[in-house]
């Protein structure tokens, strides 16, 4: 908790200023009642809920073909990991081989998922800082790329509904290769523009260094994943940690912070995107042609009675799907483990003490999606 | 101060690039071959008749629920003079564009491939002033494909 | 008494009137300009085209804007004190336009020659500040009051430093009046003399002026506007009137001051259409940098601010004072007084980089990266 304000020395009265759920900087329909003394901070009060939609409850009632698209719903900027822990849920349940062709696109297709995820909150958090949207344009441009790409996989911009149990809607275009890699070298300028343009700027570090700071210890009590947790200083990545897909087989750096701030988070995830990079690029290399779906595929999903519980490291952090099957083509219940939801609890505890607009920089560092929070 | 030039070099670099904005409305970005719009009907050129059957397998399959189907007995079958195959034909289809969430399912659950997602600038540029006019009918969905403006990507 | 205008002599009202009108005309139009070309380059700066359907190459676009705000319905909220509200737009726009008065154009431009010029302009444009207040304190919002309260702070210790860095210029070109200033400047700009004095007037001003990254008091994603976020229609415009009109005359008094203005360095005075292309390009060059500036630097938060206001310029300013008075008092042979200014304005930029660099480049822990290692987590643990 930092405390950076100076000692009340006269009587005042504090004031209640309402954030959201309409305002520019709390991303989405999130609404923060501070509670100011002057420009200081002294209580957050968080209001989420305002984007629930029962995504859990509906999935419910959906086979599960149909909750993929479900998936892509809850997490709108990574919805190629939202849609791999579902699918891997039902496969783990199942218990099927997926073809190593399919794994391979699967985590390329994530990674770069991550990306343009990732972009999209660099982008976000410069706006959030206080550049006039140059950052946010420089990052739309990157992101948009990526997002021609997927469309030109899966026909849909945002909704893929790419990923099947078993493995894959369809093949890839027959250009995924050669295109991937002039997406890659397009984003390695985006990540030298955005390093550039904020990292290594004086305001910035101002502005941003020493603020919101959370202990190892807390993070890991409040449950954090993902970069704000990994930026505290513990260095776990599910990637690294309990490799799922082909992740044992390529070789990444874990990027981990040391104090635990909004500076060490964005730090964390600019260096994500450059080990996002390089994973693409020694997954391109051991792509080889072969089936995509395994051979002995039932046409009508139906697990066997049982639960699962699979999570996978998503941009924000852990993305858990917890399912319980009765027997059947849909699951009995479902429940997602959101990483946004679990970050979002440690904010009071990283804004007390902090100014007002270090409230804003706070929450953008957290990088919540609100759908994924409300479900 | 350093840091401060260094961002200012960069947004220069940028200011000498070329934009890259696509002026919407005039120029339209090229569609990729499997991009997916809302579902439209295709039309059996051969029998001047929509493929659809009118087996509901898409309406029990949809996930929201956005179709209705209805069908009839086919008045072109051979059986009654006529010249086509089909014992069974689509007599009525709506599809509810304002709930559909284009996840192509009703696609691959198709059997007789009658139903495709649209894949032109034209089923992106649906907006209408009214929810109600979002309710496509049976004409509406076949119009595109029966114009020749459609060709449908089949999933290999 | 009678004034020359145009090569003829009328009336001093007459004069007064038809120079006035100029300056408004000039004034609204200078800001839709301004606008449009300030929309473009912030465009250009993000790879974007900015406007483009009204007119050709979306010049219409300010046109329209101003149609459309003169058009819209000017919205009071009930609960706003109607009075303190409704007044505060003239007094954010007021005191920017009774700046004009002493602005040199060029040569002979200019609606009077006042002796004390600098100084009646800075006086008449710091009273905007009442203005904003009363905005934030009148809106009921309570937005509007942080924004407000901040817009105090901020004009309050910027206005400082503002006007002790002029001040340490007018010692040097030894006069208050603006026109003599810029005629002092045939042989070299006053900016080789007082490099320093022209950097804190360049931030202070920006400050001033409400812009990135000193845009606390109207920061979008903190306070939505600040002091404007209830207002509408044509009252809303004209603090943007207000605004750019601001960052006009800010940026003639900057090259008229410290550029030269309309003076040229080389040899005999040019004419008059010349001498306003001189003006007009020295303006334009330090417009272009306050939106270039904008679009790359992040908001500064509010005790930075002030304390860079209060810990680093107005010391420093105070210090170029003291330097260019006992330089000049002696009256030592004018190439040892110039090298003395010139030297101790570069010291100054370089002492403020350093004190820049070490309050805020702290030294940190990186963080790690950690590679990939054959042991699972279980033997990591």
């Amino acid at each position: 908790m930092t405390s950076m304000a100076p000692e009340q020395e006269f009587e005042t009265q504090d004031l209640m200023i309402n954030m959201g759920p309409q305002h520019p900087a709390t991303h989405g329909v999130f609404r923060m009642v501070l509670q100011v003394d002057g420009e200081v901070v002294r209580d957050v009060v968080s209001h989420i809920g305002y984007m629930h939609r029962g995504g859990e409850k509906l999935s419910e009632t959906m086979d599960f073909r149909q909750g993929i698209g479900f998936m892509d719903r809850t997490e709108y900027l990574a919805q190629f990991n939202a849609e791999l822990s579902y699918v891997m849920a039902v496969e783990k349940l199942m218990d099927i081989e997926v073809p190593e062709r399919s794994q391979w696109i699967r985590m390329i297709l994530c990674e770069l998922n991550r990306l343009s995820s990732h972009f999209m909150f660099t982008g976000a958090f410069g706006t959030d800082v206080g550049v006039f949207g140059t950052g946010f344009t420089y990052a739309f441009r990157e992101r948009e790329n990526i997002l021609d790409l997927f469309e030109e996989i899966t026909g849909d911009r945002l909704m893929y509904a790419y990923f099947r149990p078993g493995g894959l809607a369809w093949e890839v275009t027959d250009n995924f290769v050669a295109r991937v890699r002039e997406v890659l070298n397009v984003s390695k300028q985006g990540i030298k523009d955005m390093d550039g343009l904020l990292t290594e700027n004086e305001i910035f570090k101002a502005r941003t260094q020493g603020i919101g700071v959370i202990s190892a210890a807390d993070a890991i009590d409040w449950g954090s994943t993902g970069p704000v947790l990994r930026a505290s200083g513990v260095p776990l990545d599910l990637r690294r940690t309990e490799p799922y897909l082909k992740y044992a087989e390529v070789d990444f750096d874990v990027p981990v912070g040391k104090v635990g701030d909004v500076y060490d988070r964005w730090l964390v995830r600019i260096e994500e995107m450059r080990q996002s990079v390089r994973i693409i690029e020694q997954c391109l290399t051991k792509l080889q042609p072969g089936p995509i779906l395994p051979e002995r595929m039932p046409r009508m999903l139906r697990t066997p009675p049982g639960e699962v519980y699979l999570r996978t490291e998503a941009p924000r952090g852990e993305y858990g799907i917890y399912m319980v099957s009765k027997g059947g083509n849909r699951p009995h219940r479902l429940k997602i483990r959101s990483a946004c939801f679990a970050n979002l609890q440690a904010l009071r505890d990283m804004t007390i003490g902090s100014y007002v607009a270090d409230a804003v920089v706070i929450l953008g560092s957290l990088d919540i999606v609100l759908c994924e929070v409300d479900r | 101060m350093k840091g401060i030039l260094k961002s200012m070099s960069v947004t220069l670099s940028t200011f000498m690039r070329k934009p890259v904005t696509r002026e919407y409305p005039e120029t339209h970005k090229e569609l990729p071959e499997r991009d997916r719009a809302f579902p439209v009907l295709l039309w059996a050129e051969e029998d001047k008749e929509p493929f659809c059957t009118g087996c509901h397998a898409c309406e029990r399959a949809c996930p929201v629920e956005c179709m209705t189907v209805l069908m009839k007995d086919n008045p072109n079958h051979k059986s009654v003079g006529g010249d086509s195959s089909r014992r069974k034909i689509i007599d009525k289809f709506w599809i509810d564009y304002g709930r559909c969430m284009r996840c192509n399912i009703c696609v691959e659950v198709c059997n007789f491939d009658a139903i495709s997602m649209n894949n032109t600038w034209a089923g992106h540029e649906t907006s209408v002033y009214d929810r109600a006019d979002l309710v496509m009918d049976l004409p509406m969905l076949l119009a595109q494909s029966r114009s020749g403006e459609l060709k449908p990507w089949v999933a290999p | 008494m009678t004034w020359p205008l145009f090569g003829m002599d009328m009336p001093v009202v007459l004069d007064l009137f038809i120079r006035m009108n100029i300056i408004v005309i000039l004034m609204t139009v200078m800001v839709m300009g301004l606008i449009y070309i300030e929309r473009k380059v912030l465009a250009r700066f993000q790879m974007r085209l900015g406007p483009t359907r009204t007119g050709p190459m979306g010049l219409l676009q300010s046109v329209a804007d101003a149609l459309k705000l003169v058009a819209k319905e000017d919205v009071r909220p009930t609960n706003a004190d109607p009075w303190v509200f409704e007044l505060a737009p003239y007094f954010v726009f007021v005191p920017i336009f009774i700046g004009f008065v002493v602005v040199p154009f060029a040569s002979g431009l200019e609606v009077r020659v006042l002796d004390l010029g600098l100084f009646y302009l800075l006086a008449a444009s710091s009273v905007n500040l009442v203005g904003w207040v009363m905005a934030g304190w009148g809106s009921d919002n309570r937005y509007a009051i942080i924004g407000g309260l901040r817009s105090v702070a901020q004009s309050i210790s910027y206005e400082l430093p503002l006007v002790l860095s002029l001040l340490a210029v007018a010692m040097v070109a030894d006069s208050l009046n603006l026109t003599e200033i810029v005629a002092g400047q045939a042989g070299a700009p006053n900016i080789l003399w007082q490099p320093m004095a022209f950097l804190i007037f360049f931030i202070a001003m920006i400050a001033e002026l409400n812009r990135p990254p000193f845009d606390i008091p109207v920061g979008e994603s903190e306070v939505v506007g600040g002091p404007f976020v209830e207002y509408s229609g044509i009252r809303w415009s004209m603090f943007f009137l207000a605004e750019y009109a601001a960052l006009f005359i800010m940026a003639l008094v900057g090259s008229a001051v410290f550029l030269g203005g309309w003076a040229w360095p080389f040899g005999e005075q040019l004419g008059l259409p010349w001498q306003i292309v001189l003006t007009t390009v020295k303006t334009s060059m330090m417009i272009f940098v306050v939106f270039w500036v904008r679009v790359t630097v992040p908001r500064m938060r509010i005790d930075q601010l002030m304390a860079f206001a209060w810990k680093l310029l107005l010391p420093l300013s105070f210090a170029q004072i003291l330097v260019n008075g006992a330089v000049l008092v002696y009256e030592l042979p004018s190439g040892l007084t110039h090298a003395l200014l010139a030297g101790s304005g570069v010291a100054g930029v370089f002492i403020m980089m350093w004190v820049i660099n070490r309050s805020v480049s702290r030294p940190r822990p990186r963080p790690v990266l950690i590679p990939r290692t054959d042991q699972t987590w279980e033997a990591t643990r």
